[in-house]
C-alpha cells in the first residue's frame, strides 16, 4: 500500500513537475526516519541486554576466582549493601560484612590477617554452567550456577562438594550486583568413598559454621542433601523462556538505493549481527538448562528442547529422533526424577559456539564432566559433544546433540586403573538408528571431529 | 469540442485539487529529514555496532582458549601452536618462558611426546569459568582462566592469566601463562599425594627466558594476580597478607 501510494505521487509530480511535490517524499521520509530511529531503540535495548548477560557471567566467574585465595572481602562486593546469601539449610546472611565472615568461615580464612588463606587450606569452588535470565526492562536478572567444590586441609581432609546456586541481580546504575544469593549445598563428600558412600543426612544437617555463627534469618526452605534427590527451584520455572531466546531470523529486506536505504541497511547488518551475538549467549542458557534437567532425571523437559525432527545420540547407544523417542532415549540412564542413592551430574563447560551467518542455526562443541552413583557405585565420566541447533522463531532448541564418550571410570579405583566401556545399543528400549560413527572410550582415544576449522589458521585439525 | 473543454475543466480541476493536498501534506507533515537527523543515526548505529563487536569479541577470545584446551586433549600440537601469535610467549608452571610459534610446538611436543592421542594416555585438560576482558582499544585483551585437568596421573588445577592480540580481525594468543596451583595424584587426591611445581631444569626442552614468577603450588598458597579489578567496586586488587597464607615467593 505504502509502496502504491509512493508509486503513484512519484509519476503525478514528474508529470506535474512540481517542486512543492517534495512534501509527499517527506511525509514518506519522515516516517522512514521514526521507524529507524525506533529500530535504533530497540538494538540500544539488546545490546544492553546481552552485555548484562555477560556482565553477570563475569560477576559470578570472579565470585569463584576471589573465593579460591581467600578474598572473602572481595568476593562479599560483588552484593548489594543489603545483599543476602542463604546458605543451604543453614538459613539467610545479611549485608557485605556477615557474607564476608559466612564466606570467611567456610573457606577457612581469618577476619583478621585477611587476604589470603593458611598453608594447607584448599577452596577451590569452580563456578560454572550459568544460565542467566535479564528481566524484559533491564533492570533485575536471575541466573543458575553450578559450584564443584575440591576442598580440604592438607593431610587433614579431603573433600568434594557440589551445589546449586540461584542468584537475583539488580543493576544499580548500569553496576550489576548481586541482591541475594541462595546457595543450595547437594554434598560435601570426603575424597575416599566419594558421594556414592555418603549416608542420608538424619534431623538437623546445619553446618558447623551457623551452629558457632548464627545466620540472621531461617531459610526459606528446609531440604535433604544427596543421597536424597533435592531439585532447587529454578527461576524460570513459569515458562520464562528469555534465556534460551534471541531474534528470529529474517531474510535480508531490500532496502532503496537512497540515503535512508543505506542507513536502513546498516541497521539490517547490525540487528543481524546482534542477533548471533545474543543467540551465542542462548545456546550457552539452553546448553546450561539441559544439563540441569538431566542432573535430576526431568526426561520430559529436557526431550522438550528438541526440534521436532530432533535427534539424539549417546556413546554407543544409537540414535533416538522426535521428542518422544528421545525421552525414551534419555530414560536409559534412570528412572525419571531419578531414586534416592542416584547422582547424575552432567557439568557443561568449554563451549566453541559458532552461529551460521544468517542466524538460523548453530553448531557447538561443549565438554561434560560426569558424577555418577548406581546403587553405592560412584563413577567419573568424561565426554565431548558436537551439538547443532536451530532458531525456533526466536526460541534455540536442539536439532542434535551428540555426546561422544571419552571415558568412564570406577570412583574408587579410578577411570586410569578400572576404565569401564560403553553401553551397546539398548534392547528393551532401542534406538531409531545404530551409532552414527563406532569407537571405543578409554583406554582408547580419539579425536571427536571438530564442527570448526582451527579459529586462528582457519587451517584443518591435525593429529601432528 | 465540448467535450474536450469539459475535460480540460476536469483536469484543471484535479490538477488544483492533487497541488492542494500536496501543499496540505506538505504544511502538516515534517519536512525531509535533515542530513544531520541521518548522520545522527548513522552515529548511534556505529557506536551500538563497536558495543556488537565487542560482545562477539569476548565470544571470539574464550574460543581460542577453549580450542586450546581441545587440542591438548588430543596432543594436536601442530593446531594448538597455530592459536599463539608469530611472537607469542608460552609460560607453563615454573617451566620458563617460550618465545614465537615454533617452540611452543616444540615445548609441546618434547614435554608430552609426538601428536596425536596415544592409548591409555588421558591428559584431559578442561577449561572452566573464563573471565575475558576486552580492552578500550578493542584489539587486545586478557582471560583469566581455569584448567581442570583430569589425566592417568590423577587431578590438577591450574589458572591461566592469558593475553590476546586481534590481527587482521582474528583473535590469537599473544601469551599464555599457566600458573600451576595444585596437582595430585588419584589414590588420596589432594589429602597429601600433591606433586610440586615443574622449574625449568627438570626436562627438555630448555626455555628461552627464565619463570617470570616463582611460587610454591598447593600446599603452599599462592595468588596469581587478577588482570581486573573488583566488577561492583572498580579496586584493584589487595595484596594477600602474609600471615594469612604467605605470600608468593619472588613477587
Amino acid at each position: 500500500m505504502r509502496l502504491l501510494h509512493k508509486a503513484v505521487a512519484q509519476a503525478l509530480c514528474l508529470t506535474l513537475g512540481l517542486a512543492l511535490c517534495n512534501g509527499v517524499y517527506a511525509k514518506d521520509e519522515a516516517a522512514r526516519l521514526a521507524a529507524l530511529n525506533q529500530r535504533v531503540k530497540a538494538i540500544a535495548d539488546e545490546t544492553a541486554q546481552v552485555e548484562a548477560i555477560t556482565k553477570i557471567q563475569r560477576l559470578g566467574r570472579a565470585f569463584g576466582y576471589y573465593t579460591d585465595k581467600g578474598y572473602f572481602g572481595e568476593a562479599a562486593d560483588l552484593f548489594t549493601e543489603e545483599g543476602t546469601f542463604q546458605w543451604g539449610v543453614d538459613g539467610v546472611y545479611k549485608g557485605k560484612a556477615r557474607i564476608r565472615e559466612l564466606l570467611t568461615r567456610h573457606g577457612g580464612g581469618s577476619m583478621k590477617e585477611a587476604p589470603g588463606l593458611p598453608f594447607g587450606r584448599l577452596n577451590l569452588r569452580m563456578q560454572l554452567q550459568p544460565m542467566v535470565t535479564v528481566a524484559a526492562d533491564g533492570k533485575s536478572a536471575q541466573a543458575r550456577w553450578r559450584e564443584w567444590g575440591l576442598l580440604g586441609q592438607y593431610r587433614k581432609a579431603a573433600i568434594w562438594g557440589d551445589a546449586i546456586v540461584e542468584d537475583r541481580y539488580v543493576n544499580d546504575g548500569g553496576v550489576w550486583k548481586i541482591s541475594a544469593r541462595a546457595y543450595y549445598l547437594n554434598f560435601e563428600a570426603p575424597y575416599q568413598g566419594g558421594w556414592a558412600k555418603l549416608q542420608p543426612a538424619s534431623g538437623d544437617w546445619a553446618s558447623e559454621v551457623a551452629k558457632a555463627f548464627p545466620p540472621d534469618a531461617p531459610a526459606p526452605q528446609q531440604y535433604q542433601p544427596f543421597p536424597a534427590v533435592f531439585i532447587p527451584p529454578y527461576h524460570y520455572a513459569d515458562g520464562n523462556l528469555r534465556a534460551i531466546q534471541s531474534r528470529p531470523a529474517v531474510d535480508a529486506p531490500k532496502r532503496a538505493d537512497d540515503a535512508l536505504g543505506k542507513l536502513e541497511a546498516l541497521a539490517d547488518a547490525k540487528e543481524l549481527a546482534l542477533a548471533r551475538a545474543h543467540s551465542v549467549r542462548a545456546i550457552e542458557n539452553l546448553q546450561a538448562m539441559y544439563g540441569y534437567y538431566i542432573d535430576k532425571g526431568q526426561w520430559k523437559k529436557a526431550a522438550s528442547l528438541f526440534g521436532k525432527q530432533g535427534s539424539y545420540e549417546f556413546g554407543q547407544s544409537g540414535v533416538y529422533i522426535g521428542n518422544s523417542s528421545i525421552e525414551r532415549g534419555l530414560s536409559l540412564m534412570g528412572p525419571a526424577g531419578l531414586e534416592s542413592g542416584q547422582l547424575n551430574n552432567y557439568v557443561m563447560v568449554q563451549p566453541i559456539i559458532h552461529v551460521a551467518p544468517d542466524n538460523r542455526t548453530a553448531k557447538a562443541r561443549w565438554r561434560s564432566d560426569v558424577q555418577l552413583s548406581r546403587g553405592g557405585a560412584g563413577r567419573w565420566g568424561g565426554g565431548v559433544y558436537e551439538n547443532e541447533y536451530i532458531n525456533d522463531n526466536g526460541t534455540w532448541k536442539y536439532s542434535k546433540l551428540h555426546y561422544y564418550v571419552t571415558f568412564w571410570g570406577d570412583y574408587d579405583a579410578g577411570w586410569a586403573a578400572k576404565p569401564i566401556p560403553m553401553d551397546p545399543p539398548s534392547t528393551t528400549n532401542p534406538p531409531d538408528a545404530p551409532p552414527t560413527l563406532v569407537y571405543e572410550s578409554f583406554p582408547k582415544l580419539q579425536v571427536v571431529p571438530y564442527h570448526y576449522l582451527n579459529p586462528v589458521s582457519g587451517k584443518p585439525n591435525t593429529v601432528e | 469540442m465540448q467535450s474536450l473543454t469539459r475535460l480540460r475543466g476536469h483536469l484543471l480541476q484535479g490538477a488544483l485539487a492533487l497541488i492542494g493536498s500536496v501543499l496540505f501534506t506538505a504544511v502538516v507533515h515534517a519536512a525531509a529529514p535533515s542530513a544531520a537527523d541521518l548522520q545522527a543515526v548513522e552515529k548511534q548505529l556505529n557506536s551500538l555496532g563497536d558495543r556488537i563487536t565487542r560482545l562477539q569479541d569476548l565470544t571470539d577470545v574464550e574460543i581460542v582458549q577453549n580450542a586450546y584446551g581441545y587440542y591438548v586433549d588430543k596432543g594436536q600440537w601442530r593446531s594448538l601452536s597455530e592459536l599463539f601469535s608469530e611472537d607469542a610467549t608460552l609460560e607453563i608452571g615454573g617451566k620458563g618462558v617460550f618465545t614465537g610459534r615454533p617452540r611452543v610446538f616444540q615445548y609441546m611436543v618434547e614435554a608430552f611426546g609426538l601428536g596425536g592421542p596415544k592409548t591409555g594416555s588421558l591428559i584431559d585438560h578442561q577449561q572452566f569459568q573464563c573471565l575475558p576482558t576486552i580492552h578500550e582499544d578493542g584489539v587486545t585483551a586478557e582471560a583469566r582462566c581455569i584448567a581442570f585437568v583430569m589425566s592417568s596421573g590423577g587431578w590438577g588445577h591450574n589458572y591461566y592469566e592469558d593475553d590476546f592480540i586481534k590481527k587482521d580481525g582474528v583473535w590469537q594468543f599473544k601469551k599464555l601463562h599457566g600458573p600451576f596451583n595444585m596437582y595430585s595424584g588419584y589414590k588420596l587426591g589432594w589429602f597429601d599425594q600433591v606433586i610440586v611445581n615443574t622449574f625449568p631444569e627438570k626436562f627438555p626442552p630448555w626455555p628461552d627466558l627464565p619463570p617470570t614468577i616463582i611460587y610454591l603450588t598447593y600446599p603452599s598458597y599462592y595468588v596469581e594476580p587478577y588482570h581486573y579489578p573488583n566488577p561492583v567496586t572498580g579496586k584493584g586488587m589487595p595484596a594477600p597478607s602474609p600471615r594469612a597464607g604467605g605470600e608468593a615467593f619472588g613477587r
